[in-house]
């Protein structure tokens, strides 16, 4: 039976806490080669921390949600060599832990743009 | 990580102009969004972590995933088990690990910008469910070859496997401990680095031998004395069996004049078993019905009765759950029916009942069905899903939901 270690990071320490944003739908994201590097969009919070996220023509309303079962991001550790112990045994180390989402569900409201004046 | 033609934030602005959003409505630092350079949603996995889960980690536990070919994986802590199944989800998620929350925001007196990457674009992701450890492959893997006396381990019929506690822990499904927890419930004995269960017939020989010589020391009524016990039957019996005999037939007993000083101690302690009446008459009756199955039910009581140790007295409580009684039938009938060869798998396990026999009461099912219960679902829970109740002369009795192949 294939056995898989799990650990969590431990060097630099610990594991690194990050964030998520999930968007309703799949925008541009389901290709993502040709777009390593583009710009996606503008961030924003209200004073009352309501996040709005305005991608391309569309400005997004969303809410701060706290995940029940907070997501771990594993990530295969390099192969161990012959000699070593534990040799030939796969294992993952969770370098971080994601426990708040930025949800955005609301339909997308579109910006109705005029010509811009300048740029 | 170096973003090619970052925002500025006079175009900043003029989206919020176009989007009728005034500067006056959020807060000053904006964080603007871009896939990274090395975008790369195939280099990780997202593991949904139960809290069981994330405090064994952090405890340093070790926390296994582990899968067979025909299996679907399990993650395993040291004493839980849960299945491993991979969720999809319509959304997309972008992983942007260093962005942030409003509430960390500090507020700026001028507007400003942080550049943010999304690593990963993420569709699916592993999600846990806590379930009972698949736990009937253990039973199969020791009864390859149960131990039956020093003399038999050469010959033919205990040629099969043995195995270490890591290796069960390889070929079973479960936690270290709830694999612990099992194989203490299958009485199973460490002989020489090998976890065994003991041969039935030769266990009897164990019993017959220890019942003989409580007898002729009247060990019965004051207690067993274990060294002596051990010194005289160890010649015949490796230790630890005599040993796991008495601890899973008897109870210690804790000397009557037991003084708290330890050090004003001068005599040696004497340790004292005492067997138990139901576990020792529950053995007579399972070497019984394991003979013939079947039986007539007062000839079985009767052979029973006579069977047992001088002052022990037989119940038929003490046939629970090795043992199937059906008084509608003329003349009454026990049959020989233990849990461990049931089904694991729960709709499977009502399957098999109710086909076994059509109406089972509560006190009649129960042993049957006891083993499966969670701390989400309890035996009336468990009835209530996979059973339909009804009333019989006035007793509630349980049958099948759907028809029985």
């Amino acid at each position: 039976m294939v056995q898989i270690h799990v650990k969590l990071a431990s060097e630099k320490g610990g594991y690194q806490e990050w964030a998520m944003i999930e968007l309703q739908g799949t925008l541009e994201t389901r290709n993502p080669i040709p777009f390593s590097g583009r710009f996606i969009g503008d961030l924003h919070f209200t004073h009352k921390d309501v996040p709005i996220l305005i991608i391309g023509h569309h400005i997004l309303y969303g809410k701060v949600v706290t995940l029940e079962k907070p997501y771990g991001i594993l990530v295969k550790d390099a192969e161990v060599t012959d000699r070593a112990p534990g040799a030939g045994q796969t294992s993952y180390t969770i370098r971080a832990v994601i426990r708040k989402k930025l949800l955005f569900k609301t339909r997308p409201k579109p910006i109705i743009a005029n010509v811009p004046k300048k740029v | 990580m170096e973003i090619v033609n970052k925002r500025t934030l006079d175009e900043i602005d003029s989206v919020l102009e176009f989007a009728k959003l005034g500067r006056d409505e959020i807060k000053s630092v904006t964080q603007s969004i871009y896939f990274s350079e090395q975008l790369d949603s195939e280099g990780i996995k997202l593991l949904e972590l139960d809290t069981a889960v994330l405090t064994a980690l952090e405890n340093g536990e070790r926390v296994i995933i582990r899968g067979d070919k025909e299996d679907s994986a399990v993650l395993c802590t040291e004493s839980e088990t849960f299945e491993v199944k991979l969720g999809e989800v319509s959304n997309a998620l972008l992983i942007v690990p260093d962005m942030t929350l409003g509430s960390e925001l500090t507020d700026t007196l001028l507007p400003s910008i942080q550049y943010q990457q999304v690593n990963s674009v993420m569709h699916t992701f592993y999600e846990l469910r806590k379930m009972k450890p698949r736990l009937q492959k253990l039973r199969s893997l020791l009864e390859e070859n149960p131990y039956a006396g020093q003399a038999a381990e050469g010959d033919v019929d205990h040629q099969g496997t043995k195995y270490t506690f890591n290796e069960l822990l390889n070929l079973v499904q479960g936690s270290e401990r709830e694999i612990k927890i099992a194989l203490e419930k299958m009485q199973a004995i460490v002989i020489d680095g090998y976890w065994r269960v003991l041969d039935f017939d030769f266990l009897v020989q164990v019993m017959s031998h220890l019942l003989q010589l409580c007898d002729e020391n009247s060990w019965l009524d004051q207690g067993i004395p274990i060294q002596e016990c051990l010194s005289v039957l160890q010649d015949i019996f490796p230790r630890t069996v005599i040993e796991h005999v008495l601890k899973n037939f008897a109870d210690k007993i804790t000397p009557a004049t037991g003084k708290d000083d330890d050090e004003k101690h001068m005599q040696i302690d004497i340790d004292y078993y005492r067997l138990n009446e139901d576990k020792v008459c529950r053995f007579f009756a399972e070497q019984i019905l394991k003979h013939a199955r079947k039986f007539n039910l007062s000839q079985f009581l009767s052979t029973w009765e006579k069977s047992v140790p001088d002052g022990m007295k037989t119940s038929v409580s003490q046939l629970e759950g090795i043992a199937l009684i059906d008084r509608d039938s003329n003349p009454e009938v026990i049959s020989y029916m233990t849990v461990d060869t049931l089904p694991e798998e729960i709709s499977e396990r009502f399957n098999h009942l109710f086909r076994i026999r059509e109406k089972w009461s509560l006190p009649e099912i129960t042993p049957y069905i006891k083993d499966l219960t969670t701390d989400k679902m309890d035996v009336t829970a468990m009835l209530t899903k996979y059973a339909r109740a009804s009333t019989l002369n006035g007793i509630k009795v349980y049958n099948s939901r759907k028809p029985i192949s």
